[in-house]
């Protein structure tokens, strides 16, 4: 479990308070989603949690671990994967499998473990046929799951995502969501940035920050049923939510905490007392 | 289009060999065809060229990896051939714009560019049948003696990693920014001297900040992957097999032969 108390961070020289005071657990193998507008505090968030920064007061632990003593920080790092939201300022290796193996050969694995690990990093986000393939030469979605193999590769129990879906076209981002719902399935805890709602709504909880600080926290269904607040926050909403409000404010009788198209479908199917075959 | 010392996939002898083998010989080669007499140096040099073109490398390769230094190649011609000390020596001078020049002079340009020519295809069929990180994993064995004196062969390793890395996103990025300046109108082609220095700095701040920038970013993404100064293990696993032990006898005769040769001509 990841544990963060009242954690606080501010950016010198300029003094911006990314953290203010944010308390949040999350639960080995839970997939959270955190959502918020642009300065909000999200990369700082995460950048916490694999102890790239360090919190100015409060505290971090993950798995038992405080983040703030020096000993545990390399077992914290390899516990919690980070990829980050460009794949070119991650990606160190000439090859996808020199790259994917810089973690293992930082942990001083020996050549066979490193190996074994690459083979299995590469094939459980389905680029095999690239291990050899010179990482400048890839697409950007292809590099997304380069970057995310050599998280993989460290075998950690949460990774963190920035934007993993960012600047992709939508066949490499369903590819990317995919991925990261099948890392979930397989018992890895997710933490996901994203600023797409209907990514967020897969995950199992959503967290949404403001200005440095945690506003909402609880299951997609909860978060979103706070529309206002969220349009406030100059957030959307899943477009299966945003159809289903217009649709009751149209008249319709029809319930709005729902983010699935499957649960939408059979309100709407239902109101239109037919269902297609 | 290939770039000097760009690796290329490929298939043959020299690529299966030691990447530990190929680095000594080709460091081996490099000295002694500059210590050598004029005439193994055209054997040598023969020789390199025929091992290079069996191992792969082809005459256009080795045009376009000499390319980039004709200017250099011209110029220490040039130089030797007005400005050589034994002008006199050999066959009587000949004047021209006020300026001598011999056979001898010829003889000595040839020779010089010669070396730098076999020096250079040494250095190419290096680089191009060695993989980066097969290289890298050489030096580091190399240097692995002077981590006693807690001298940082691995970083060193990872540094020449990230040259590797970065120099072709450098190089994006300067296309990058000159088409930004095109695209806005910059006509540098049919520009003054002033507007070519001032657009050249202005690129060069702009490609350095990025450079910075990136710098950063990677550095802390090698963290997040547990990175941290000191030893390091590696993928590539180098070991002497049954094709090395061949080429490395055969190496060896070579280079008594060649002594010996050199000796007898001294």
């Amino acid at each position: 479990m990841i544990i963060l108390d009242d954690v606080y961070y501010k950016y010198e020289p300029e003094g911006i308070e990314a953290l203010r005071g944010v308390s949040l657990q999350i639960r080995a193998g839970e997939h959270l989603a955190v959502i918020g507008p642009n300065g909000c505090g999200k990369t700082t968030l995460i950048r916490h949690l694999n102890v790239l920064l360090l919190p100015l007061s409060g505290t971090v632990t993950v798995g038992g671990l405080p983040a703030h003593n020096p000993k545990h920080q390399a077992v914290i790092r390899s516990q919690v994967g980070m990829v980050f939201q460009n794949p070119d300022h991650q990606i160190v290796g000439m090859t996808v499998e020199e790259d994917i193996a810089f973690g293992p050969e930082n942990l001083c694995l020996p050549t066979s473990e490193i190996k074994a690990r690459v083979a299995e990093a590469l094939s459980r986000v389905g680029i095999s046929g690239l291990a050899r393939r010179n990482t400048e030469n890839l697409s950007g979605g292809e590099k997304r799951l380069v970057a995310i193999a050599g998280v993989l590769a460290m075998r950690p129990r949460f990774i963190a995502l920035d934007e993993p879906t960012a600047f992709l076209d939508p066949a490499a981002a369903q590819r990317v969501v995919d991925i990261i719902e099948k890392l979930h399935s397989e018992g890895v805890g997710i933490i996901h940035i994203t600023h797409n709602m209907a990514e967020a709504a897969l995950a199992q909880r959503v967290v949404v920050m403001r200005e440095g600080r945690i506003v909402l926290d609880g299951r997609p269904t909860e978060v979103f049923a706070r529309a206002d607040l969220l349009k406030h926050m100059g957030l959307q909403l899943p477009q299966i939510t945003e159809l289903l409000l217009e649709m009751k404010e149209a008249g319709f009788p029809v319930r709005t905490d729902i983010v699935g198209m499957r649960a939408a479908l059979e309100q709407i199917t239902a109101l239109i007392g037919r269902k297609q075959d | 289009m290939y770039h000097t010392g760009s690796f290329i996939r490929g298939e043959s002898l020299i690529y299966d060999l030691d990447p530990r083998v190929k680095l000594v010989a080709a460091f081996v080669f490099s000295i002694f065809i500059l210590w050598i007499k004029p005439a193994v140096a055209l054997v040598s040099g023969i020789a390199l060229l025929l091992a290079a073109l069996a191992g792969g490398l082809s005459l256009r390769v080795i045009g376009q990896s000499i390319k980039p230094f004709w200017f250099f190649i011209a110029l220490i011609f040039i130089v030797h051939v007005f400005f050589s000390e034994n002008q006199g020596q050999g066959a009587a001078a000949t004047t021209f714009l006020s300026l001598s020049f011999s056979r001898t002079g010829f003889q000595e340009g040839f020779w010089v560019i010669w070396r730098f020519f076999c020096l250079v295809v040494a250095a190419v069929l290096l680089t191009m049948t060695t993989a980066p990180s097969q290289l890298i994993a050489a030096i580091k064995y190399f240097l692995k003696p002077l981590r006693k004196l807690r001298a940082p062969v691995d970083d060193l390793a990872v540094m020449i990693m990230l040259a590797l890395r970065l120099m072709p996103i450098l190089l994006t990025e300067k296309e990058r920014i000159e088409t930004a300046q095109r695209a806005r109108g910059y006509d540098l082609p049919h520009s003054g001297l002033v507007t070519k220095i001032k657009v050249f700095l202005r690129s060069t701040l702009k490609i350095l900040l990025g450079v910075f920038r990136r710098a950063d970013e990677i550095a802390l993404a090698m963290e997040s992957r547990n990175y941290r100064r000191g030893e390091r293990s590696s993928l590539v696993e180098l070991k002497l097999t049954s094709s090395d032990y061949p080429v490395i006898f055969f190496l060896l005769f070579f280079f008594f032969i060649f002594v010996a040769i050199n000796s007898h001509f001294g």
